[in-house]
């Protein structure tokens, strides 16, 4: 049961498809986890379906009739690929980024706690990627120079402020300083979505910064 | 007047799933008349929401999903959802297709899971029972937010504004933007309490 959830902002613009598609992304696997905001969701459809039905009715131009008619005798290829029977736990929004398991990924090592894989880069340049973190792992004092969305695949970590399960949403930015802790008893998976690199803030680890930011921008 | 206007609505929406009915099982032609002359007109006007003038890209959109209805009225639940509901789906979706095509949105995430887990989701019986309730309660309520707060629901879920957005335009600070749509969504009782 997912404790942190998306802003019923975030819900709002996710269900009216405005949230760029690596948020959409976060937001979805969440509802995977919590069946509360998926009912949440249904319901905001429900909000743009009395909105959508009471628009002013547009004109049409006598054409749009004829040249939808003229198509529907056109052999439709179903354009969905046979349903795969899911035998892994990979939440269904991921796996066109993931095919059979988290194993299979190009794992980078980004310290000796810590791998990371890339999955993609959105349109503003965030970076979408899995972050893996061996149990009892400890993420050095770090801040963040934008937003940083993560969802929590598997596992648990601790920080300051609480701790987080499978299925937490969690929203970091320049406001927050943190040094999270890994469970001891299991390593944890995370979807990262950050728009900008992270920024180390103690002393001796702040001076691996410049390859941070390399990090970023280098795919 | 309330009474006669949840009542129409309600029929129509027989009307609908009838027309979805015949569309689906019998590949009936003059249901699918129907059924353009009523939602044709709506996406069109949905697409001109967002881009004022466009009126090639509206009849895209508008061709683009009535084609799709006819093509996946077999995958149409009435169960989980309100026709309107089910065409809305397909007329956002083909929104953020059109915004993958402009280079607008990205095109290395495929949306089609992304949307498509929540919605084909089958609630249990309670729950069914209960989202007709709440399409009720919307309808109803929505009437009776303040001006200021609708407009906001409108520019979202029409126009296509991100809060921000929404905020730059109205000359408002974010924060008073994101607090009356939390207020239109108190007053509509639309979340489970946490």
């Amino acid at each position: 049961m997912a404790n942190y959830h998306p802003t019923p902002e975030m819900l709002t613009d996710f269900s009216a498809g405005n949230l760029q598609l690596s948020h959409a992304l976060c937001v979805s696997v969440h509802t995977q986890h919590c069946n509360e905001c998926r009912i949440n969701l249904q319901r905001l459809n429900s909000i743009a379906t009395t909105l959508f039905d009471e628009l002013e009715p547009a004109s049409l131009p006598e054409r749009l009739k004829d040249s939808v008619f003229s198509q529907l005798d056109n052999e439709y290829v179903e354009d969905q690929l046979p349903v795969k029977i899911n035998t892994t736990s990979i939440p269904k929004a991921l796996q066109q980024f993931v095919a059979d398991s988290y194993e299979s990924l190009s794992w980078k090592k980004v310290s000796s706690a810590i791998q990371s894989a890339h999955l993609c880069t959105d349109v503003n340049g965030s970076k979408v990627s899995l972050m893996r973190i061996k149990a009892g792992g400890k993420i050095p004092m770090h801040t963040h120079t934008g937003k940083e969305y993560t969802l929590l695949l598997e596992g648990s970590f601790s920080d300051e402020n609480g701790l987080y399960n499978e299925g937490d949403f969690l929203v970091r930015d320049e406001r927050h300083k943190h040094r999270p802790v890994v469970s001891k008893d299991r390593g944890c998976v995370c979807l990262a979505v950050t728009d900008a690199p992270i920024k180390l803030t103690g002393v001796f680890t702040r001076l691996i910064n410049p390859l941070l930011r390399r990090g970023h921008f280098s795919y | 007047m309330v009474n006669t206007r949840l009542n129409l609505n309600k029929e129509r929406n027989t009307r609908l799933k009838g027309l979805m009915a015949r569309i689906a099982e019998h590949r009936d032609k003059e249901a699918f008349e129907e059924f353009f002359n009523h939602f044709a007109p709506l996406l069109r006007s949905y697409s001109l929401a967002r881009e004022p003038g466009a009126t090639l890209l509206a009849d895209e959109l508008a061709q683009e999903v009535l084609i799709k209805v006819w093509n996946k009225a077999h995958t149409y639940k009435p169960e989980l959802a309100a026709v309107t509901t089910w065409v809305f789906t397909l007329a956002r979706n083909s929104r953020i297709d059109h915004l993958r095509r402009s280079g607008r949105f990205s095109t290395e995430i495929d949306p089609t899971d992304l949307f498509e887990n929540i919605e084909d989701e089958g609630p249990d019986p309670f729950q069914m029972a209960q989202r007709q309730r709440i399409e009720k309660r919307v309808h109803d309520g929505l009437r009776q937010l303040p001006i200021e707060q609708s407009q906001i629901l409108a520019k979202v879920y029409l126009e296509g504004k991100s809060h921000q957005e929404a905020a730059n335009e109205l000359e408002l600070p974010l924060g008073t933007v994101k607090s009356r749509v939390r207020l239109a969504l108190q007053k509509l009782e639309l979340f489970l309490k946490r």
